[in-house]
């Protein structure tokens, strides 16, 4: 469903790569994890899948459509929500929603039902007639994921999602998460939080200095560490 | 006094992105030459602005000298370098003081707000005097050299260099922080800063075409009497002009001779600056943080039942609408960016319909006017378009469209929405901007000179079409270089370079373009002149219509 192949790429005219070659594949139905320490690449990665940048080699498919070559097809495949959400701050909750809802041609019907279902979810139906610019970091990331979630994407990307969200928005996240993939759809997202990717990826990948050092499920990467021990302590041994 | 030393290196420092630059220059060499090239070329490229503000300065003075007021010299100077301050001074001092997000980051650290609005009055002051140089620099220079001034004139006239700016900008500074307070205090920050600013215009406005009205309505003795005193008196003119701006008296008396007077004179300017200065920060320090703190209560919306969330979230809307009402209503609600895109379109035609109120028109010679222009229909049919053009040009609607966004311009470029959409919706809220200029002068110009329904349509359809090229120009140069990395709304205009390119390239176009189809109409065939004008305005209009659709996708990749 979301496919990376070979891809690198360098800012500036740094002479290290952010990304260096990187390469996997997330299936239908699985909840992928991206890990790793900061500055490590996930986010350039996350904002080449995303077409926010352009890699300097290497091939991305969303869908088997290919993400450089044609640009819009692949743009309708997935939704994203960044890991600190810039919204359109003079603009009201409700307009950005019709905005989303609008540039994804959403029918009237649907972008009701979906838009109403998440804002009971996240609580902010009390709040989607006010300007973005009175949200709080962790509404305004509220407010991007239902946005995100409006047309019901293939793949679901995100980028930190836990980060200033509350506790039950946390864990209505994860189940919308796990739902989305029930249903044949995928989900890619990136973490600090070791524990919730452990619990609720099917496959993670470990992101070190922009190469990728181990991609598999957590019984894969235990059998490769040659150890039992949690996410966590995995993570810091292949880090270090 | 370190601390203000320090807090206004700070904000002069993130005013001219200077850490950014020295980043550049290490690790993003491509970058870093974008940036010097602009350095260089924008100062390159106003030399001969500056030689030709000079020359027209010495023949000034060499006029004066003629009819025995070169005094006048230094006052007319003076006033208009003020009004130059105050002018670009309004905008900067709301963007450092108001728009600025540093403040957020200042207000919980242990820093008096003294030293606070000292700074920002400081940083603001740098830049003022840079301004003052290039103004009112060679003016001192002129009448100093031509009256063949000593040592003590130079000395005299940098202590009134020193007050120039300081003076205006203070009494702004401090009727904007009680403008503002009061902005603030009612909840509706942005709309009550619109409505404010708009009445202190009209207000300047009014004051000034009623001053030109009483001027021009004096009976035509005592004109000839006010003229006779001008031209024998050397002190005549100014008079008139130290009765509009009380400082200049100061300034004249203390620069046109110097007698040990002078040394008073300056003393008192210096004492008047200081206590300006003083007035600006305990004005400030009573209601400054106060209304800042006040103003981030953002008021909110009514609570929405489903029935009316339903119909908020309405039917499906075509992507380039979806664009156009996003682009419109940031743009509508943003102060900064309408004060800079949408106010020209209300102040142009107002600035028409005051004059009309003010300055009474004889009769006879607004007869006259018409009948002139009834033998000329060509002539008020260009000056119509080259109007509505200027509308167009001047707003910079489409030349900022992506650098407005800033930091949240990820959703723009992630969103599907075809490049043809994004330039339709786009465009088409310059044009609607436009339009609304149109409409309100159309109304200014149907007062003076009814004209017939035709002329209205041809005037309108052309002028719109001829601004479509520098309306795609604009938005091709947001396209290849946007200014998306800012903390305040006033960069994405002020600082843009695509806004002053657009602009320059645009009154350069509009010459062309009239002057050509003009010519063509005048000596060969109207129609012909008109057919030039559409073709050209098509044809270019095309290219970058065309440019655009191919490049769009590929440079919301470059954005970063």
């Amino acid at each position: 469903m979301l496919k990376l192949e070979h891809i690198s790429k360098t800012y500036g005219n740094k002479n290290e790569k952010a990304v260096d070659d990187v390469s996997f594949e997330v299936y239908p139905g699985e909840i992928f994890g991206f890990v790793g320490p900061n500055g490590a690449g996930k986010t350039t990665t996350i904002k080449m899948i995303v077409s926010l940048l352009a890699p300097n080699s290497g091939k991305i498919t969303i869908n088997g459509i290919d993400n450089q070559n044609d640009i819009l097809a692949a743009k309708k495949q997935f939704s994203y929500v960044p890991d600190s959400p810039e919204l359109f701050e003079k603009i009201k909750g409700i307009e950005y929603l019709k905005f989303m809802a609008d540039v994804y041609q959403v029918p009237a019907v649907e972008r009701q039902e979906r838009i109403e279902k998440y804002l009971d979810i996240f609580e902010i139906k009390d709040a989607v007639n006010d300007p973005i610019g009175s949200f709080s970091h962790g509404m305004k990331q509220k407010l991007a994921l239902v946005g995100a979630l409006i047309h019901d994407p293939q793949v679901f990307i995100l980028d930190e999602p836990m980060v200033g969200l509350d506790p039950k928005a946390s864990f209505e996240l994860k189940k919308i998460m796990r739902d989305h993939c029930d249903r044949g759809r995928s989900v890619f997202f990136s973490t600090h939080v070791l524990d919730v990717a452990e619990k609720i990826c099917d496959r993670i990948a470990i992101i070190k200095k922009g190469k990728i050092i181990e991609v598999g499920t957590m019984a894969e990467i235990r059998e490769k560490a040659g150890s039992q021990e949690s996410l966590e302590n995995i993570f810091l041994e292949l880090t270090e | 006094m370190k601390e203000i030393v320090n807090l206004t290196k700070l904000f002069i420092n993130e005013s001219l992105g200077l850490s950014l630059f020295f980043y550049n220059q290490k690790f993003n060499k491509k970058e870093f030459y974008k940036q010097l090239f602009t350095l260089i070329i924008v100062p390159v490229a106003l030399i001969p602005a500056f030689f030709m503000y000079v020359s027209l300065m010495s023949a000034t003075y060499f006029g004066l000298t003629m009819i025995n007021q070169t005094s006048v010299f230094l006052s007319i100077g003076y006033i208009m370098a003020t009004v130059l301050i105050i002018v670009f001074g309004v905008m900067y001092i709301l963007s450092e003081f108001y728009f600025s997000d540093n403040i957020e980051e200042l207000i919980p650290l242990p820093i008096g707000q003294r030293k606070l609005i000292v700074a920002k009055f400081l940083s603001i002051l740098v830049f003022e005097y840079i301004f003052a140089a290039f103004i009112f620099g060679p003016i001192l220079i002129i009448y100093g050299v031509g009256q063949g001034m000593g040592l003590l004139y130079v000395l005299l006239s940098f202590l009134v260099f020193l007050t120039i700016p300081v003076l205006p900008l203070s009494l702004m500074t401090a009727l904007i922080m009680l403008m503002m307070q009061s902005a603030s205090l009612k909840g509706r920050k942005d709309m009550l800063q619109i409505v404010f600013v708009f009445i202190g215009l009209v207000v300047i406005f009014g004051v000034q075409f009623w001053f030109t009205g009483q001027l021009g309505n004096g009976d035509e003795m005592d004109f000839q009497q006010l003229m006779n005193t001008m031209l024998t008196n050397n002190e005549g003119i100014l008079n008139i002009i130290g009765y509009v701006m009380p400082s200049s008296f100061l300034m004249a008396w203390a620069l046109n001779k110097i007698t040990l007077m002078s040394f008073v004179w300056v003393g008192a300017l210096l004492g008047i600056t200081l206590l300006a200065g003083a007035v600006m920060v305990a004005i400030g320090e009573r209601v400054y943080l106060k209304s800042i703190v006040s103003g981030k209560t953002i008021k909110k919306g009514k609570q929405l039942s489903g029935a009316q969330r339903s119909k908020a979230l309405g039917k499906k809307s075509h992507g380039a609408m979806a664009v156009f009402t996003m682009d419109l209503r940031l743009l509508l609600r943003t102060p900064v960016y309408f004060f800079n895109n949408v106010s020209v379109v209300i102040i142009a035609p107002l600035c028409i319909l005051l004059s009309v109120s003010f300055i009474e028109i004889p009769p006879e010679d607004l007869q006259g006017m018409q009948e002139f222009f009834r033998a000329m229909p060509l002539l008020i049919n260009y000056l119509l378009i080259a109007f509505f053009i200027f509308f167009g040009g001047t707003s910079a609607t489409t030349a900022s469209t992506f650098s407005r966004e800033g930091k949240a311009s990820w959703l723009t470029r992630m969103i599907p929405v075809t490049a043809r959409d994004q330039v339709l919706g786009r465009t088409g809220v310059a044009i609607l901007i436009q339009s609304l200029g149109i409409v309100f002068t159309i109304i200014a110009v149907q007062l003076i000179f009814p004209l017939p329904l035709s002329i209205l349509l041809l005037t309108v359809v052309l002028g719109i079409l001829g601004s479509l090229p520098i309306l795609l120009f604009g938005l091709f140069m947001d396209m290849n270089r946007p200014l998306l990395n800012w903390d305040n709304p006033q960069k994405a205009i002020k600082n843009n370079m695509n806004v002053v390119i657009t602009l320059f390239v645009g009154m350069a176009y509009t010459g062309l373009l009239i002057g050509i189809s003009g010519l063509l109409g005048y000596f060969v065939n109207a129609l012909l002149g008109y057919g030039l004008f559409v073709l050209i305005s098509l044809v270019i209009s095309a290219i970058f219509y065309k440019v655009i659709n191919n490049r769009l996708e590929a440079e919301f990749l470059n954005f970063e």
